[in-house]
């Protein structure tokens, strides 16, 4: 199951790929490395990422489309609320269920980095989550899987 | 769903609050946070380590006493392993009995309700508790039906409705990409009646407990329930509404409890899915409350789902409902016509 789907997803992302992002690797295709511009236009006028460019690891699991690919920025990554400096990511959509999160076999990465671009756009300030480097040295080396989010921000 | 659409999901910078009340003792939490000035709204937890963070004295003693994010993650990962050891996706039929044994120890009320169904069912099959299992029941229990009465006509009109739904799936922002394959297996499944080799309900439970297949087709169902959902908004949002904090409009609440897999079912994901089917179910409600009049406490509540387009046809579906579960239920034959006697 995992294997065709990654590979139709391939097949609709080089016809259409996302808006702002373009696929830098995807061998082996279990794990992508994709360019994402940062978005132009923010909230309140022009984004406060427009002049970035950042480079994001995809890594499927067998379990794909099932559980959620594990998303994170490679470093140096955005500087946002959400977005810990080892590149890992605090958004619903990037957990299962299990974990209190809302990915869903409907989803792609196409629609992660909308998601994700989206949530750059909405930043109104460049700061790192509270706690950033005590998080980093804790999870050193480690997937953003084992860590246990919590997902209470709508706003950003 | 609308395809493409940027809204931005949820998301929290609270990655090392997971500790938060398993580990830091009340008067911990208090001390500390009483040196520091709070953090507005609701991001308690957040502030909770971010003090923690700062001070290593407290650091070091919550650290080595916490468990670590791996080991909770382990932990729970091993909890669900030993359930689905328990029960597969799909359990073998059982006689009513054994669900009346469950309860002996406990709930009289349960006992006798379920004593007073035994007129009615003669069996039931349970399904694993993973959040899937009204969907789970729901295909296992229909699929078996069509297999074993061999009822040609009812699977040709489901096919042509599976059928129908791949365009609409499509106008309601659903990537061809992200249904194809569950919806031509589930389709195989069906045209396989009335052919050489047709499906068996042996071959439908190894299908329905496959580690593959079977949370293919649980994903099918809920992205049809969530179609079914989002096209019919103006229906559905009213009872929509109130269900949760969170999800404010018809597609944020099909996005984040329909779609998801494990999410569990409530009545507007049964209206919808019957609805989306047109196969009128039937939902028995076992639960502690004892109903007034005729037969007394030991009434049992049922609740028929029928969609518009099948009136005054019978339920083809029979589930039970125990709060917060759902398993499938056989009902008793029919009582054989009396014969005359024969004549000598």
């Amino acid at each position: 199951m995992c294997m065709r789907r990654i590979q139709a997803e391939l097949s609709d992302w080089l016809l259409d790929p996302p808006e702002g992002c373009c696929l830098e690797s995807f061998e082996p295709l279990m794990e992508w490395v994709i360019i994402m511009a940062g978005p132009e236009s923010g909230a309140y006028g022009p984004s406060l990422y427009r002049d970035d460019t950042f480079r994001m690891s995809v890594k499927f699991s067998e379990g794909y489309p099932l559980e959620p690919p594990e998303v994170l920025f490679i470093p140096p990554s955005p500087v946002h609320v959400h977005i810990y400096s080892n590149g890992h990511i605090c958004l619903d959509i990037l957990s299962d269920q299990s974990r209190n999160g809302g990915w869903s076999p409907a989803l792609t990465i196409s629609k992660v980095c909308l998601s994700l671009r989206s949530m750059l756009a909405s930043s109104t300030e460049k700061k790192r989550p509270p706690g950033d480097l005590e998080y980093c040295l804790r999870t050193r080396n480690r997937s953003p899987r084992e860590t246990r989010w919590e997902f209470h921000d709508t706003t950003v | 769903m609308a395809a493409g659409s940027p809204a931005p999901a949820q998301s929290s910078h609270s990655g090392v609050s997971a500790q938060r009340g398993s580990t830091c003792s009340a008067e911990q939490v208090e001390s500390i946070a009483a040196n520091v000035p709070s953090h507005s709204g609701s991001c308690y937890g957040d502030a909770v380590v971010d003090i923690v963070a700062l001070s290593p004295a407290v650091q070091n003693a919550e650290v080595s006493s916490r468990p670590t994010d791996e080991e909770i993650i382990a932990q729970e990962n091993a909890i669900r392993a030993s359930e689905a050891e328990k029960l597969g996706f799909v359990g073998d039929i059982e006689p009513l009995v054994a669900l009346e044994k469950e309860y002996e120890a406990g709930s009289e009320v349960f006992v006798r309700k379920i004593r007073s169904l035994e007129s009615s069912y003669r069996s039931m099959r349970r399904t694993r508790g993973d959040g899937n299992c009204f969907f789970r029941s729901f295909i296992f229990a229909y699929m078996e039906v069509l297999v074993a009465t061999n009822d040609l006509a009812e699977r040709n009109r489901v096919v042509t409705c599976l059928r129908q739904w791949r365009p609409k799936l499509m106008e309601t922002g659903f990537q061809e990409l992200v249904f194809e394959d569950a919806l031509e297996v589930l389709i195989d499944q069906l045209n396989s009646l009335g052919t050489a080799e047709p499906l068996t309900v042996r071959q439908l439970e190894d299908n329905l407990r496959d580690a593959s297949l079977s949370p293919m087709i649980v994903m099918m169902l809920r992205m049809l329930d969530s179609a079914e959902i989002q096209r019919r908004g103006d229906f559905f949002y009213p009872f929509i509404l109130g269900m949760s904090d969170e999800a404010t409009t018809v597609e944020q609440f099909c996005r984040r409890y329909v779609e998801p897999m494990g999410e569990e079912s409530d009545h507007v994901h049964i209206v919808a899915l019957t609805d989306a089917l047109q196969v009128p179910i039937r939902v028995v409600y076992l639960d502690r409350t004892a109903m007034p009049g005729e037969g007394g406490s030991s009434a049992v509540a049922t609740y028929d789902f029928t969609p518009a387009g099948c009136a005054g046809t019978p339920p083809r579906v029979h589930l039970l409902y125990r709060p917060g579960h759902y398993d499938v239920l056989y009902p008793a034959l029919p009582a054989p016509p009396s014969v005359p006697a024969a004549s000598t």
